[in-house]
C-alpha cells in the first residue's frame, strides 16, 4: 500500500498495520553520537507521546535551542539543518504523573529552562518522523529529573494557567489575544497547565487542538464582519510546500486541497490529492490532518486582522524537495508567510482561479474542488439591482 | 423618542424574522411605525420589516434611527413568556432601549447607526412568477429538501399548472409539486431559479407560522417572499439571490 492514497492521509500513523512506517523509516538513520547517561542544560519545550493513551509517557524536551519554528526560519535553516537540530534532541521520558511538575515549569516558561536529568540507562541515537510532529531524536527513560532554573512566565500565562474555572479552550483564545504564540500554547496544553480539569495531552493532539480551537474562535469573530469586495490571491513556498490561498467575496466557507506530487514523500509515481471543506460548522477530523487546521488558522487570522469575511480556498502542493516530514508547523508557517505577503487583486473569480493555477503548478485542483463551482454559481443581490 | 407597548409574541416574531439574516440593523421609528431593511454580510439576502402603529397597543414615536444589536434583542425578547405585554421605550436623545415586562427591566445599549451598514435601496425587481401558499407547506418542503442537498430549485411549470421545488444531491433527489388547486393562487408564467438552502432554512423558520406566503420568482432571478405578521399589521419581505450553475 506504500505510495497509495492511504500514505498521504496517514502520514506515518500506522494505518497500513505495519509496525513501522516504511516511508519514515527511510530517514531512520543511525549515524551519530555516543550514548549518554545524563543531561544538564536547556529544556525549551515538552514532549508527550500518544502511545498507550491515557497512560502516556512524556517529559521535557532536552535541546540547546529555542525550539520555535519562526526562530528557525528567521535564522534561515534548511530542511537538513532542522533535521540535524532535532536529531540532537533527547525527549526525557517517564510516566507523566512522575514528571508533570517539571513539565509544567518548562511549558509555562517563555525561555528554555535549565534542567538536570539522569537516565536509567544510556540513551542511544534515534530519530523519528511523523506527519504532524517535528522530528524527535533520542528518547531517554528518566531516573531523576530536576529543574535548576526559575521559569520565566509571562503574566497572562500565569493568570490563565492558575485559573481553574476557565475552560482550556477559552484559556487558549485568551492567551492568543495576548500574543502568546501557538507553539507555546501547544506546550501549555500538552503539559496539562490549562483548563478546569488539567490533563496531560499527547503533543500531536495538542498541536492540532490549539490550531482548531483558535481557528474556531476566529471563525465566530469573522462571520460578523462584512465580506471582502475583490478576489485576493496569496502565495508562498517553504521547503517545497507551496501554499496558494484564494479569498473571494461571500460568507465564510473554507476548502483545502492538498496534493502530494508524484515522487514526493508519501507518493510513488502519481499525485495523491485530498480535499476537505467546511462552512459555519465542521464535524469530524479532517482527512488532511493537522495541515488543514494550521492553514485555516493562518487564513482566519488574516481575515480577523482586516475585519472581513470571505470564501477561502487553500491549495497545498508538496514537491519532492520536501524530503523529510518536519511537522505541521511547515504548513502553518508557509500559510502565515503567504498571508503576510501582498496579495494579487482581481475583479473576477476566473482571473483569481487562473492565478491559483500558476502558483499551484497546474489546474488539476479544479476537478477536486467543490468550493470553486459553488462560488461560480453564486450571485449576490447587487448583481440584480 | 419611543414609547410603545406590544404583545410579546408579536414582537418576538418580528425580531426573529430579522435575526434570521442579520446580527445588527437600523430600526427606523416615526409616527408611521417601525421599519428596517438590512442585507446580510455576504450580500446574498435581504430582509425588510414593517410594523404599523396599530400593531402596538400604545405607540408614540418621533423620527429616529436606532442602531439595534439584533442578536441581543432576540435573546432578551426570547425570555418573555407568551401572552405577556412588552413595554419599549427610548427617551428623547437616549442611548438605550428599555424593555420592561413582568417584573424585569432590561436596558439594551444602542449601537451607533453610523457603524451599521447603510440601508440598501428598495429593490426594483421584475419577478413575473407569483405563487401564494401556506407558510407551513413551504417550510416543510424546505426542510425535506435539506435532507438531500444544499440547494433547491423553485419554479412554476405553466403546462402542468404547478408550483414545484426540487433538490438534487450527489445521489438522491426530491421533488415536491403543488397543483393550482392546492395553492391559493398561481400565475401561468414559466419560472425556475436555484437557491442555497442555508439561507432558505433560516428564512423558513420565520415563515412557518404565516398563514400565507407570497412568492415572486423568475428565471435565474432572486426570489421574494412576502408575508404578514402581527395579524396583518406588519409585513416581512425576504429577498434571496440565486445560484446560477454554469453549464
Amino acid at each position: 500500500m506504500t505510495g497509495g492514497m492511504l500514505c498521504a492521509s496517514c502520514k506515518g500513523r500506522g494505518f497500513c498495520g505495519l509496525a513501522r512506517c516504511p516511508i519514515t523509516a527511510r530517514f531512520h538513520s543511525r549515524i551519530g553520537s555516543a550514548p549518554v547517561s545524563s543531561y544538564m542544560g536547556a529544556a525549551p519545550s515538552v514532549f508527550v507521546g500518544s502511545h498507550g493513551y491515557p497512560a502516556v509517557q512524556g517529559g521535557p524536551l532536552l535541546l540547546d535551542d529555542t525550539d520555535r519554528p519562526p526562530d528557525w526560519l528567521a535564522r534561515g535553516l534548511s530542511i537538513e539543518d532542522v533535521v540535524n537540530l532535532r536529531a540532537g534532541t533527547i525527549s526525557a521520558r517517564a510516566p507523566v504523573g512522575r514528571v508533570q511538575g517539571a513539565m509544567a515549569e518548562v511549558a509555562l516558561s517563555q525561555k528554555p529552562v535549565d534542567v538536570e536529568v539522569a537516565f536509567s540507562r544510556p540513551v542511544d541515537f534515534d530519530l523519528r518522523f511523523d506527519g504532524v510532529l517535528t522530528p524527535v531524536g533520542r528518547s531517554g527513560p528518566v531516573r531523576r529529573l530536576d529543574v535548576l532554573d526559575n521559569p520565566v512566565v509571562p503574566r497572562a500565562v500565569e493568570r490563565v494557567s492558575s485559573d481553574t474555572d476557565l475552560p482550556a479552550s477559552e484559556g487558549l483564545t485568551e492567551l492568543y489575544r495576548y500574543e502568546v504564540d501557538v507553539y507555546h500554547l501547544a506546550d501549555l496544553l500538552a503539559a496539562g497547565t490549562l483548563g478546569k480539569a488539567p490533563r496531560v495531552v499527547p503533543t500531536r493532539w495538542a498541536i492540532t487542538a490549539v490550531d482548531d480551537t483558535l481557528g474556531r474562535a476566529r471563525k465566530r469573530e469573522i462571520v460578523r464582519y462584512p465580506a471582502i469586495e475583490e478576489v485576493l490571491v496569496f502565495g508562498a513556498t517553504l521547503y517545497g510546500n507551496t501554499i496558494a490561498v484564494l479569498l473571494a467575496p461571500g460568507g465564510w466557507q473554507y476548502e483545502m486541497v492538498e496534493c502530494w506530487r508524484a515522487h514526493s514523500l508519501w507518493t510513488h509515481d502519481h499525485d495523491s490529492v485530498t480535499v476537505d471543506s467546511e462552512g459555519k460548522r465542521k464535524s469530524g477530523y479532517s482527512p488532511i490532518a493537522g495541515a488543514y487546521y494550521s492553514a485555516r488558522l493562518a487564513v482566519t487570522d488574516y481575515l480577523a486582522l482586516v475585519r472581513r469575511q470571505a470564501r477561502a480556498l487553500v491549495l497545498r502542493s508538496v514537491s519532492g524537495e520536501y524530503w523529510a516530514p518536519l511537522g505541521t508547523w511547515v504548513v502553518r508557517e508557509a500559510a502565515r508567510q503567504a498571508m503576510r505577503s501582498p496579495p494579487e487583486r482581481f475583479a473576477t473569480l476566473a482571473e483569481g482561479a487562473a492565478a491559483l493555477d500558476q502558483l499551484y503548478g497546474d489546474a488539476s485542483w479544479r476537478e477536486k474542488s467543490t468550493l470553486l463551482p459553488r462560488m461560480r454559481a453564486e450571485r449576490t443581490l447587487s448583481d440584480f439591482f | 423618542m419611543l414609547r410603545a407597548t406590544i404583545d410579546a409574541d408579536v414582537f418576538r416574531e418580528a425580531v426573529d424574522a430579522v435575526a434570521a439574516l442579520v446580527s445588527e440593523c437600523r430600526l427606523h421609528i416615526d409616527g408611521g411605525g417601525m421599519r428596517t431593511r438590512a442585507v446580510d454580510t455576504a450580500n446574498v439576502a435581504m430582509v425588510s420589516l414593517e410594523l404599523a402603529p396599530d400593531a402596538f397597543e400604545v405607540f408614540e414615536a418621533s423620527e429616529r434611527a436606532l442602531g439595534i444589536d439584533v442578536t441581543k434583542l432576540k435573546n432578551i425578547v426570547g425570555t418573555v413568556n407568551r401572552g405577556e405585554k412588552l413595554m419599549l421605550s427610548v427617551p428623547e436623545g437616549g442611548q438605550r432601549l428599555n424593555l420592561a415586562f413582568q417584573s424585569y427591566q432590561y436596558s439594551l445599549t444602542l449601537l451607533d447607526p453610523n457603524t451599521i451598514r447603510k440601508d440598501p435601496n428598495a429593490p426594483a425587481l421584475e419577478l413575473p412568477g407569483r405563487v401564494v401558499l401556506e407558510g407551513a407547506r413551504l417550510t416543510n418542503a424546505i426542510k425535506a429538501a435539506s435532507v438531500v442537498s444544499d440547494k433547491i430549485a423553485l419554479g412554476i411549470d405553466p403546462e402542468a399548472r404547478a408550483f414545484f421545488m426540487e433538490a438534487e444531491g450527489d445521489t438522491d433527489n426530491i421533488r415536491f409539486a403543488l397543483g393550482s388547486d392546492e395553492v391559493e393562487s398561481l400565475s401561468d408564467v414559466r419560472a425556475r431559479s436555484l437557491f442555497s438552502l442555508d439561507y432558505l432554512k433560516d428564512m423558513a423558520k420565520a415563515m412557518s407560522r404565516a398563514s400565507t406566503v407570497e412568492i415572486g420568482i423568475g428565471i435565474d432571478h432572486p426570489v421574494r417572499f412576502t408575508f404578514e405578521i402581527a395579524n396583518g399589521k406588519g409585513r416581512v419581505v425576504y429577498l434571496l439571490a440565486p445560484r446560477i450553475e454554469a453549464d
